[in-house]
């Protein structure tokens, strides 16, 4: 409970459609954009890579195991969303660090290396094993 | 008696995620958006319905979405974001202004 990032942050703002941001240290054009994009962005991929993801049978499996759903799935949300608080300050503090031009450029060679990689596990499985 | 199982769930699936590649693309959108907040909503709530799918179903989701096919659709996500972002960092070196300082991190 030592930090709060997202209670201090005045996001209900609600700026009409082409107001700038209140923090204009990033001014990236397609990120930058409302809320709900924002949100949708991020709901879309991260739910998409979650899904068949090992968590989801690590959880599958204890879930399975114990016979008690409900604990596991308070569990589970409550690491998934410890992950992802870790995972937004890790990111707000390299943008505080390194110049947005370098860190689009290196979060993009990331999410292409990730996506092939995924598209090769993917067609990998597809494929009859012999 | 539902506090170990508790424990065990939270630190399996913590330790599990850390240094995923949904995490990796969680740091990715937070540093390129000024929005962390709603970067933080978004995948949190991915997650806690990701883990609702998960728990609930309790072993036959497999059965009922293909996981190959989810991998894809991710795969193609991943590939569409980070060509916007390649596309995004080139625009801007033509606008002119970067300042290349070689401190390689990650």
């Amino acid at each position: 409970m030592s930090d709060q990032p997202q209670a201090g942050q005045p996001q209900a703002s609600q700026s009409p459609t082409g107001a700038p941001a209140t923090t204009p240290t990033t001014p990236s054009e397609t990120s930058a954009g409302s809320f709900g994009a924002v949100f949708l962005t991020s709901f879309t991929t991260v739910f998409l890579a979650e899904l068949g993801d090992k968590t989801q049978l690590a959880a599958l499996l204890l879930s399975a195991e114990s016979g008690r759903p409900v604990v596991v799935f308070i569990g589970a949300s409550l690491a998934l969303i410890s992950s992802s608080l870790v995972g937004v300050l890790l990111g707000r503090w390299l943008s505080r660090v390194l110049p947005p031009q370098q860190l689009e450029r290196m979060a993009g060679i990331l999410m292409i290396a990730l996506g092939l990689w995924l598209g090769r596990q993917a067609a990998m499985t597809m494929l009859p094993p012999t | 008696m539902q506090l170990p199982l508790l424990a065990s769930t939270f630190l399996t699936v913590f330790l599990a995620e850390l240094g995923d590649k949904t995490q990796l693309a969680i740091v990715t959108i937070s540093g390129t958006s000024s929005r962390s907040g709603a970067v933080f909503a978004g995948s949190a709530a991915a997650l806690v319905l990701a883990s609702l799918l998960g728990a609930g179903a309790g072993g036959s989701l497999a059965s009922v979405i293909p996981p190959n096919a989810l991998q894809l659709a991710a795969s193609v996500g991943f590939l569409v974001i980070g060509g916007r972002l390649l596309l995004l960092s080139v625009r801007r070196e033509d606008d002119g202004g970067g300042d290349e300082d070689g401190s390689a991190a990650v």
